[in-house]
């Protein structure tokens, strides 16, 4: 079996997010490949556009939802940007999925708080519809911050769960940072749970039992060391919160070096040990964030 | 391990013989450099070589490679591999395909790197160090495994060491041409590897290196050398553990497409740079200290993530030392 060669996958659907990201939904074209393709929340697949490249893409969509795939696309570059001008019906090829994910099965019976920036919130979807699909999970606090409204993400979803969510077992706070009338409505339906402010704003006044409770954190890398002093002020152990990663990657397999990262002591591939780490793995491996 | 002797009257049919197995390569002195040519005659070949530019990793991870073929929409795999003989590793570079082993055959086993290390026959040759080797503080002086035959020079010939199936076969072959080994042969042997040992000129102490290097993060020492280094990447291009490799697709008419791998090097600039422009090593410092703690990795598996073969202080054009930063860095911090 050659681990480079990636699988066919028709798109089912593309749907705009917002002007820079889109939403595929995929299914493999033999159904047997579609069949043995498991993942867990946190893994990425890497995606293979014929002719012009492959790229790291998590997946979105939860396990629990079966028969199809869905990756959230940001147009950052060349590659994206091919693959966003791709049509429903279209073939692409898919390898994966690679990296650890979330340790779904640890956290079970305890209060997850998912914080996310931005794009952030693709693999913490994947988590998000995990805990209330299979309900084996306590409270879900959702903490989202956008830069404005046409940027929210899943947008439907979230305002769906800020609505509905406690029948769900779920809360969500949205922090955004431009103003718009849209963002003003949607503050004052939800007083306490919407404002304008950056994502660790959202930590005001929340307190949380540091015994039940897991963090898992993803961003842009700047949001990491703020995100940490919030929880680690709350006395969040480092082992409880979990953070996904970002480096280049090209093989997804622990091959090609571009995401090791750490010193003589520590290393470690963000692809196959990650991408999803804890804190205290950041503690000791320098360079993770 | 079995020792048989091959006398030098018979080195020419005995490396004749290589050839009904493959293509043979040995080093080859090209202008000031040696390198692995394809030989058909054994003088063409410098066995008292110090050191190729390229190390043996060219044979299974090209510099730039095919991995993939694009027809009809779909992706081909390239499969083709020749029978090879490596003729005249040295023991370093024989560590060194160990730890590209510990890489490319881990799961999933890369297929193109495991084709060619079954197609090639491993024939290693004893050396003696120059004033850059430093193999021996590593323990990748001597090689154990990892190679088919292993010869040993001695005053009238070889003492060959046989490492595996296909090197018994081999030898079992062309049992004409070998001798059983005698006493003094075996005291040549220890003679010549006593003189070797005694030699070396360059050494690393290890002893706490990578706690040390660690500590020793935020060293002016790094800094120091970053300004020296010209970021060239020379270093990783001839190292025998390097490999990081960057893919790209490439069109080669208007229906088919191939995707190939080469070579990368954490000394560009783009190797830490992900999408919106963020860069992890936005710095040469950055990419500098990354590639030495890169090579002092200690893998309790594998050993260190450096055979000491001493290729990137020769082929450095700063003349960075490898060992005088690492020395300089440990150094730093009393
Ligand atoms: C584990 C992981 C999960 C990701 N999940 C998502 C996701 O869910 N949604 C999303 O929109 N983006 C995600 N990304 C980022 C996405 O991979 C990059 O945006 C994409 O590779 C950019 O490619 P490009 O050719 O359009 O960009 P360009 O800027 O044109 O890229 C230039 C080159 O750099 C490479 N490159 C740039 N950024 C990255 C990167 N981060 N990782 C690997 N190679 C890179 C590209 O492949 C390309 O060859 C993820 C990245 C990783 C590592
Ligand atoms: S780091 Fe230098 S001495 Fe060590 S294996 Fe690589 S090229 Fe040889
Ligand atoms: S070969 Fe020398 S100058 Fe070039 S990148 Fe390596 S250390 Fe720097
Ligand atoms: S992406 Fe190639 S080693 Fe991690």
């Amino acid at each position: 079996m050659n681990p480079y060669m990636s699988h066919d996958a028709r798109i089912l659907e593309v749907k705009d997010l917002t002007p820079r990201e889109k939403l595929f939904t995929l299914r493999f074209v033999d159904p047997e490949v579609g069949a043995n393709f498991s993942f867990r929340p946190g893994q990425f697949v890497i995606v293979d556009v014929r002719g012009f490249g492959e790229f790291p893409i998590s997946l979105c969509s939860s396990p629990t939802r079966k028969g199809y795939l869905q990756l959230c696309i940001r147009k950052a570059g060349r590659m994206t940007k091919f693959i966003h001008g791709m049509k429903e019906g279209d073939i692409i090829g898919i390898r994966g999925p690679y990296g650890n994910g979330f340790p779904m099965e640890r956290m079970e019976g305890s209060n997850l708080i998912l914080v996310a920036g931005g794009l952030g919130m693709a693999p913490l979807r994947s988590v998000l519809w995990y805990a209330i699909d299979t309900g084996k999970y306590g409270h879900v606090h959702l903490f989202y911050g956008t830069k404005a409204y046409e940027d929210i993400l899943f947008r439907d979803e979230v305002i769906h769960l800020l609505k509905h969510g406690e029948a769900m077992n779920c809360s969500v706070k949205l922090a955004y940072e431009v103003e718009s009338p849209s963002c003003i409505y949607l503050e004052r339906g939800f007083s306490d749970r919407v404002c304008r402010g950056v994502v660790t704003d959202l930590f005001r006044g929340e307190e949380f039992n540091v015994n039940n409770t897991y963090a898992l954190i993803c961003g842009p890398p700047v949001m990491y060391r703020f995100v940490i002093r919030e929880l680690l002020d709350r006395r969040l152990s480092p082992g409880r919160i979990y953070m996904t990663l970002e480096r280049r990657m090209r093989c997804g397999v622990g091959k090609c070096g571009h995401c090791i990262v750490g010193t003589s002591v520590s290393i470690k591939y963000i692809c196959q040990d990650g991408p999803v780490f804890t804190y205290w793995d950041a503690l000791s491996t320098r360079g993770l964030i | 391990m079995r020792y048989i002797k091959l006398p030098s009257e018979n080195f020419g049919k005995f490396f004749n013989s290589l050839r009904e197995w493959g293509r043979v390569y040995g080093p080859v002195k090209k202008g000031k450099v040696y390198s692995f040519q394809e030989v058909g005659d054994p003088a063409e070949m410098a066995l008292d070589y110090n050191r190729t530019m390229l190390p043996p990793k060219k044979f299974f991870v090209g510099p730039r490679e095919t991995i993939l073929r694009l027809k009809n929409g779909h992706w081909e795999e390239e499969t083709n591999v020749e029978p090879t003989v490596l003729f005249g590793l040295h023991s370093c570079d024989i560590h060194g395909l160990k730890i590209l082993d510990g890489v490319y055959l881990n799961e999933p086993v890369d297929p193109y790197y495991l084709r060619r290390r079954e197609a090639t026959l491993i024939v290693g040759i004893s050396c003696m160090p120059d004033e850059y080797c430093f193999c021996k503080s590593l323990g990748t002086h001597f090689a154990m495994d990892g190679f088919d035959l292993f010869l040993h020079e001695l005053p009238d010939g070889w003492l060959v060491r046989i490492g595996s199936v296909r090197g018994h076969e081999i030898a079992w072959r062309h049992g004409e041409l070998f001798e059983e080994v005698t006493d003094e042969d075996l005291a040549n042997f220890r003679e010549f590897e006593e003189r070797r040992a005694n030699s070396f000129r360059r050494e690393l102490p290890q002893g706490g290196l990578a706690d040390m290097l660690d500590l020793a993060y935020n060293s002016p020492v790094w800094k120091k050398y970053a300004e020296i280094c010209l970021g060239c990447g020379n270093c990783n291009m001839v190292c025998p553990t390097c490999r990081c490799y960057e893919v790209c697709d490439r069109w080669t008419d208007a229906y088919g497409a191939v995707r190939e791998r080469r070579y990368d090097s954490c000394f560009m600039e783009n190797h830490g740079l992900v999408a919106g422009g963020h860069n992890f090593r936005p710095t040469r410092l950055d990419r500098f200290r990354h590639r030495y703690y890169c090579k002092s990795y200690f893998d309790p598996s594998a050993g260190y993530n450096c055979v000491g073969c001493g290729r990137c202080d020769e082929f450095c054009p700063a003349k960075i030392e490898h060992v005088g930063v690492l020395e300089e860095v440990r150094g730093s911090l009393q």
